[in-house]
């Protein structure tokens, strides 16, 4: 199957051309009435199709026609559209005429295009070169701060890491990142793309706009528009991108130094240190953080004749972390091509093929914020690790660590075109996405040394292996017709399709230890041997545990039926109204299938007459949509009561201790599930002032997700385990809002500056977390590494709150310690929680809400100036109103390093309200509001200067265009918190803005260059 | 190229509509890949035989051992947290000084396991009677079933007194507790059935050791009645367990516990486990919770014994070495030097010395690493502690004269031989006994699960335990896990003054 795939994905690449056939082409330029220059980029459309092109640079276009088509029509943003006649011309000049008031921009939306003055959904457009102002390994990156109502925030700062994506909040206690179709192929995850391979992301925010993706829109849709070589270009394009940064740690946590570690354990433990002058006062983050460098190259060439377009780019992406041993790689291949095979046929394809490699650092920026900075990173006059007590040293960790990974992805698809009956266009496409990776991690056999020669618990006394396989593979088919007519005054467009999507896959990871020697050529295992006696040391390259299985999570499929009608008066009055019904595996039979409607209305004031009295205004239209939109993203077991049978199940037995093999009833599944369902209501507000200078868009929205798929603890004593979960229908979110986007642009004595600012209001609450008795009312999350929960969803509260103790000051005397209620181990110079149920008793009941980490107010301001050939872009993007838990500081089982604030300890009466007396862990480290910190920030996202060579410089030494930029990404971030960075956040909705000693996203220094030929 | 668009296009959807129809029936069912479910399973003889050998594996989860670490002896006077002093402070040092509240580490860890192993047996229980196979074999599975359920149950009711009572599967929503009493009913009805019905360790081939027996059964039986302080029945089973020829004790008393008398003559109920670090490799995590920390590297270092258990041995009692891991001390030829983060002595604001750092040498098992400690085969039930009972009951039952044998018995063997120390009992004094008896258990079963409930049991535990933070009325029980409370929106009671 896959090399018949693959297989026929390279005869379209190859014999694609030889099937042309000759027809009837038309061309032409387009001048602008006002200066009488040639236009570039206006819409050139056969009426009454979606067959069309865009002008070049000098406003030439070449456009073939079919036998039927009769006309043409132009448009362009900002100047009266026209529709010219054919008749028997082979070309047509058109001039222009401006009209700051009709914006004919088209916009990619689902299943087709559309204008933007027709639009009745909220849809965020980016444009390609914002795509590329921030260096980037995932173009949702540069999306932070560009679109109202969504939200980007790093998981980690770590090479490969995909940011998390919100659009418009948070809307489920599951998985809640949007969908991308990526040239029609629906997918998780775009990061195998280059940016620079990307023309245009539409964010598709409300359910007018999102209810055509049926089951899977509730969480938003981002479609990626890859590029394609534009009709009417007489020459090739050879466009060359180079960019080189240097990345660095943006500041370091404030720790105790060695003295003062020492002084502090003194007081815990009085002396252990004797000699406080004697000890060393290592800086661990000092030793594991570094300079790295970040690289980025492409090379594209694009172009077409009368009936082919095509695309071919290849790009390098290289960024080693700001952590040795961390480190991503990525070649990119695009291949897009469009052929037009006779008047009614077109076929084409969009591939992008992309091997990676990744090597992974162990946790070391954890274990730095926890070793004890009186420990010796090498003992003196040697090269060996010291041993650091508890956490390991982590320049040994990183030294023994070997964990990479790579693979390579294809995801594309082949379509046809046929359009019939004049009016009909039928469309097919097949679409993958392929994806193998292998994993290898080996650790050496090694020992980390105390000082008096005793071996410390980092230690591994046999060499490991570890290697693993996995291959996933989805196909996608989709069948759509559209109709397409406009009678008089009257514009209808009709589409119906129905689609299929299978995902597999599979994996198998085989572990092994004490290889025969380390290296390379010696990684790998050939001995196999099970429960073999693991007093005496393993066989020699032993083969121990395999696994096989597939991914639940990536397992399943899907079969939809979708329409939708668009209908247009007179471009003023707009009516949409879409259908989706979707079926999914993941719902036994009854509840297999979910209907998700929508409707939608527009009315393009500025077409009335009566605004023609009001010439300052140049844009006005307001819209109004409703719809219910699906979300199924759990892992196809959820349904299932499955059967373990495994080493647990299995108990040892006789007298030679033979394991006899067992199993038994596992994690219970739920029969009952079905579709979380979303309902969204919008209205938005669109407006222009001085023929186009100023525009703003306003949209509110309220978006209720009812039947939320949530895993909930259920009673112990159903049997499923400690701490297992049964997922259920339960649970109901509101997330609501005000959006916003506000420019100015203008030239002002030969300065061309914009500014913008967007953003948004949230509202997060939880309305109910339902289920019946006997199940969890209240959905706890945010599990520490000691198993304590930090966050608590419940009715009334945002998801994920912050739960806790509320502190109070600390106990100064042993009066005061008596007068209030207090926990068994409280004592004096302790923290004084606060008995919030006024009970007299401080128990968990007293636990109350401590901040959420949604944010009430997200924003971006972007400045641009230019003049002459230079440019200066500045973007800033923050957040505000919400909080960050400070995971890391919290769970500390062992005698770990403090930050500084500790050094302030409470010393005896009256000395500190705040800062309690030292202790290793314990009461004071329980889950209270002394860890909460604001979440908010801003922070210059970018800042960039380039300069472009002049013109006609530039064509002298036969190129298009040539620029150079410095720039900075990440430069400054006004925050209080101490951590790293302030943003960062988890894809578990529950476990949000928790610091757990997350590997920081760096500060970037680049500087590039962009050729064109 | 002639082409017929409308051809093509009604070509393309006829077959994607015949494509449709064929996929409606099965392109949406995925079942699932690598695993059976509850649907299909048990429902075969073969299958009976593997739900009924898995609700044994059960007893290999760590957490199956009061949650995972031995806080059965912390919170008794016999033992201390363990490890180094800061080590799991927060989450098992409260279980020392009964400080612990509603929602400690290791509450909601050890209750939902049990009722996870509960459930193992209930589907053997109401499975297995379904499946068409022979009738001599399947009640035999059904009685080994009750026996685990029963002793899952014995320990629900020790920790927490009320308890929900599952014996149906699923259970269903909102269950109550049920009251103490109808928990031990099951428990007796469950252990009656299985008396009947089990064959005697004697009769099972030596690959089968490490099931359940009638001799298993009885003993259990014997201690569920002597925990309702129901002397006389609990008198007769011990005696009919003492009396059946198929127990005797180790001669020498570190083989009770060790690993010489696996499977051994004084085994009754034990868990098998192999020397893998891994629960899916036949390791069982309970000795290397409590191993020597340090040099050797056998474990974590928890459950120390006090230096009150030390003391209290009586003169050269060979019990107290064979319990106790003292620093410096040689088993199998390596030294035992201990942890570097953990002092040697610790001692309390007025210099009084409260701690050594000591091991329990009840779970040591000899090599230099930690996965040896993995394959430790804990005793759930020793014959020691089945004459031990007989003894207690007899004389609670005002027949004192006839359990002096039967204490003497474990004296014996304990004096290894040597008359001078650990003179036999004579008094025939009721109370006087049952302080003797009282102190015996303590020593011949130091760190091995049972002083916190002897104490709470025969009413000791306000005055032994008073001074380490015991509260009568309170501590006897621990608290119903706060989660387990949420979650049941109320309808479970938490235990008194908690």
């Amino acid at each position: 199957m896959r090399i018949k795939l693959l297989l026929f994905f390279l005869l379209i690449q190859f014999f694609g051309f030889s099937l042309l056939a000759q027809e009837r082409t038309i061309s032409g330029k387009v001048t602008s009435k006002e200066d009488g220059q040639g236009l570039p980029g206006v819409n050139v459309v056969v009426q009454g199709t979606t067959r069309g092109t865009a002008t070049d640079l000098d406003g030439n276009f070449v456009i073939p026609l079919g036998s039927e088509d009769n006309a043409l029509s132009f448009s362009f943003i900002g100047y009266k559209s026209q529709v010219v006649s054919i008749g028997t011309q082979t070309t047509i000049n058109i001039v222009l005429e401006s009209e700051a008031t009709n914006l004919q921009e088209l916009v990619v939306v689902g299943y087709g295009v559309q204008r933007k003055s027709d639009l009745t959904g909220a849809i965020s457009v980016v444009k390609e070169s914002e795509l590329t102002k921030i260096p980037n390994f995932n173009a949702v990156q540069s999306l932070q701060g560009k679109v109202a109502g969504l939200q980007v925030f790093n998981s980690s700062g770590a090479p490969g890491a995909s940011p998390v994506v919100r659009v418009r909040g948070v809307g489920t206690f599951n998985n809640a990142s949007p969908i991308y179709v990526v040239d029609g192929v629906i997918l998780d995850d775009i990061s195998f793309l280059n940016s620079g391979d990307i023309q245009s992301m539409e964010v598709l925010k409300d359910a007018s706009a999102t209810a055509i993706y049926g089951a899977r829109g509730a969480n938003g849709v981002i479609i990626v528009t890859t590029k394609q070589g534009k009709i009417g270009q007489d020459t090739q394009v050879i466009s060359v991108n180079s960019e080189y940064s240097v990345q660095q740690l943006n500041k370091q946590i404030s720790m105790l130094n060695g003295r003062q570690f020492a002084t502090v354990y003194n007081q815990i433990l009085p002396g252990t240190f004797n000699n406080l002058d004697l000890l060393p006062n290592t800086n661990w983050q000092s030793l594991i953080f570094r300079q790295a460098p970040m690289q980025s190259y492409q090379v594209s060439v694009s172009g077409s004749n009368a009936k082919s377009q095509y695309y071919f780019g290849v790009s390098y992406y290289n960024q080693q972390g700001i952590v040795p041993k961390s480190s991503y790689e990525r070649v990119t291949l695009k291949f897009n091509n469009t052929h037009i095979l006779s008047k009614h046929l077109k076929v084409g394809n969009n591939i992008t093929v992309t091997p990676f490699q990744q090597q992974t650092s162990p946790d070391v920026v954890s274990q730095a914020y926890r070793a004890q900075p009186t420990a010796f990173p090498y003992y003196p006059d040697s090269s060996t690790f010291g041993a650091v007590r508890n956490v390991g040293n982590p320049l040994a960790s990183l030294a023994y660590s070997n964990n990479f990974n790579k693979g390579i992805r294809m995801v594309g698809n082949v379509f046809g075109e046929v359009n019939f009956l004049k009016d009909f266009v039928f469309r097919s496409s097949f679409g993958v996405d392929l994806q193998y990776n292998k994993s290898n991690n080996f650790t050496p056999a090694y020992i980390v040394y105390y000082s008096d020669g005793t071996p410390s618990q980092q230690q591994n006394l046999f060499s490991d292996l570890s290697k693993g396989s996995s291959d996933s593979e989805t196909w996608l088919w989709e069948n759509t017709v559209t109709y397409n007519k406009k009678i008089g005054d009257h514009h209808l467009n009709l589409l119906g399709g129905y689609t299929m999507q299978q995902t597999t896959n599979e994996y198998i990871n085989i572990q092994g230890s004490n290889l025969i020697r380390n290296g390379a050529d010696l990684l790998y295992l050939n001995n196999p041997s099970y429960f073999y006696n693991q007093t005496t040391s393993p066989p020699i390259n032993n083969l121990g545990n395999i696994g096989n299985g597939v991914d639940p999570n990536n397992y399943y499929s899907m079969m939809s039926f979708l329409f939708r009608g668009n209908y247009n008066y007179q471009d003023k009055y707009l009516l949409t109204v879409s259908y989706r019904r979707d079926g999914s595996s993941k719902f036994t039979p009854t509840n297999r299938f979910g209907n998700f409607p929508s409707a939608a209305i527009g009315w393009n004031i500025i077409n009335e007459e009566f605004m023609q009295t009001l010439p300052a205004i140049s844009n006005l239209k307001i819209r109004g949509s409703w719809g219910l939109i699906g979300n199924e993203k759990i892992n196809y077991l959820q349904q299932y009561s499955t059967i373990t049978s495994n080493g647990t199940t299995s108990p040892v037995l006789g007298v030679n201790n033979s394991v006899n093999s067992g199993a038994t009833f596992g994690v219970s599944g739920n029969p009952d599930l079905k579709w979380e369902t979303t309902q969204q209501t919008d209205i938005g507000l669109e407006i222009g002032f001085f023929s186009g200078k100023l525009t703003g868009e306003f949209d509110y929205f309220r978006r209720q997700t009812n039947d939320i798929l949530v895993g909930l603890q259920p009673a112990g004593y159903f049997g499923n385990g400690s701490g297992s979960r049964i997922t259920y229908n339960a649970g109901s979110v509101l997330n609501k809002g005000l959006e916003f986007n506000v420019a100015w642009q203008d030239e002002f004595h030969g300065v061309r500056y914009r500014v913008a600012f967007l953003g948004n209001t949230l509202h997060n609450e939880v309305l109910t977390v339902a289920g019946n008795k006997g199940i969890d009312s209240t959905l706890v999350g945010g599990y520490l590494a000691d198993g304590r929960a930090v966050t608590l969803s419940r009715k009334g509260m945002p998801i994920g709150e912050f739960y806790g103790y509320k502190t109070n000051g600390i106990f100064q005397n042993a009066a005061e310690l008596a007068a209030y209620p207090h926990d068994a181990s409280a004592g004096v110079g302790d923290l004084r929680f606060v008995d919030t149920n006024k009970d007299s008793k401080i128990n968990a009941s007293d636990r109350v809400a401590m901040g959420s980490p949604i944010p009430t107010l997200i924003y971006g301001f972007s400045f641009q100036v230019g003049y002459k050939n230079f440019d200066l872009s500045a973007d800033l993007q923050g957040q505000r109103g919400n909080v960050i838990f400070n995971a890391k500081e919290v769970v500390r089982p062992d005698p770990y390093n403090f930050e500084s604030h500790v050094n302030n300890y409470w010393r005896g009466e009256g000395t500190s309200n705040t800062e309690p007396r030292p202790s290793f862990g314990g009461y004071n480290y329980n889950v209270s509001d002394r860890f909460i910190q604001s979440a908010s920030y801003m922070r210059l996202r970018s800042l960039t200067l380039s300069y472009s060579l002049p013109k006609t410089l530039a064509k002298k030494i036969a190129m298009n265009q040539a620029k150079v930029y410095l720039r900075g990404t990440n430069l400054f971030t006004f925050s209080k918190f101490t951590g790293y960075t302030p943003d960062f956040g988890s894809s578990d909705v529950l476990a949000n803005n928790m610091d757990t000693g997350t590997y920081p996203v760096p500060k970037i220094y680049s500087m590039g260059l962009n050729l064109t030929f | 190229m002639k082409v017929r668009p409308l051809k093509i296009s009604f070509g393309i959807l006829s077959l994607t509509f015949v494509l449709l129809l064929d996929a409606c029936q099965n392109f949406l069912d995925k079942n699932p890949q690598g695993q059976l479910t509850q649907a299909s399973f048990p429902t075969t003889s073969n299958d009976a035989l593997s739900a009924t050998i898995a609700a044994y594996a059960s007893l290999r989860i760590w957490a199956y051992h009061s949650g995972g670490y031995p806080l059965l002896d912390i919170m008794s006077d016999d033992a201390r947290k363990g490890s180094n002093p800061a080590d799991q402070l927060p989450t098992v040092g409260p279980y020392d000084n009964f400080t612990m509240n509603t929602s400690q580490d290791g509450l909601d860890r050890w209750w939902s396991t049990l009722y996870q192993c509960i459930r193992a047996t209930n589907v053997v229980i109401i499975y297995v009677p379904t499946i068409s196979m022979a009738p001599e074999i399947q009640t035999r599975y059904i009685a080994e079933a009750k026996f685990l359920r029963a002793l899952f149950y014995f320990d629900l009711v020790r920790a927490w007194g009320n308890v929900p009572l599952v014996t149906v599967e699923p259970a269903p929503l909102a269950l109550k507790q049920s009251t103490a009493a109808e928990t031990y009913s099951l428990i007796i009805s469950d252990l009656t059935f299985a008396i009947q019905n089990l064959p005697e360790k004697s009769s099972y081939a030596t690959s089968d050791y490490g099931r359940a027996t009638k001799g298993a059964a009885k003993s259990i039986l014997a201690k569920v009645y002597l925990f309702q302080h129901d002397y006389a029945n609990a008198a007769a089973i011990a005696t009919e367990v003492i009396n059946s020829g198929q127990y005797s004790l180790e001669p020498n008393f570190a083989d009770a516990s060790g690993q010489n008398g696996y499977n051994g003559v004084e085994s009754i109920f034990e868990v098998g486990a192999l020397p893998v670090e891994d629960p899916n490799g036949g390791g069982c995590q309970y000795a290397n919770t409590q191993g020597i920390r340090g040099s050797p590297n056998r474990g974590w270092g928890f459950n120390r014994p006090t230096i009150d258990l030390r003391d209290s041995f009586e003169p050269n009692d060979p019990r107290m070495d064979a319990t106790i891991i003292f620093l410096g001390e040689v088993l199998d030829g390596v030294i035992t030097l201990g942890d570097n983060t953990t002092p040697d002595a610790l001692y309390d604001a007025n210099n009084n010395l409260i701690e050594i750092e000591c091991y329990n040498q009840k779970i040591w098992v000899p090599g230099i690493s930690t996965p040896e400690e993995w394959g430790y085969h804990k005793r759930i039930i020793r014959y020691a502690d089945v004459l031990l009972i007989a003894a207690e009951a007899l004389n609670e039952s005002g027949q004192s004269a006839q359990a002096l044998p039967y204490l003497n018995q474990v004296r014996a063997r304990a004096r290894a031989g040597n008359n001078a120390i650990l003179p036999d009992i004579t008094t025939t004094d009721m109370t006087q006994l049952r302080a003797i008896i009282l102190n015996e258990r303590r020593h011949e079963l130091a760190m091995e699960g049972h002083r916190f409930w002897d104490l709470v049991r025969t009413g000791n535990a306000g005055s032994v335990l008073g001074p380490l933070g015991f509260i009568v009325g309170k501590h006897e029980l621990l608290p119903i896990p706060q989660t387990q409370i949420d979650i049941s929106k109320g309808v479970l009671v938490q235990n008194s003054n908690w």
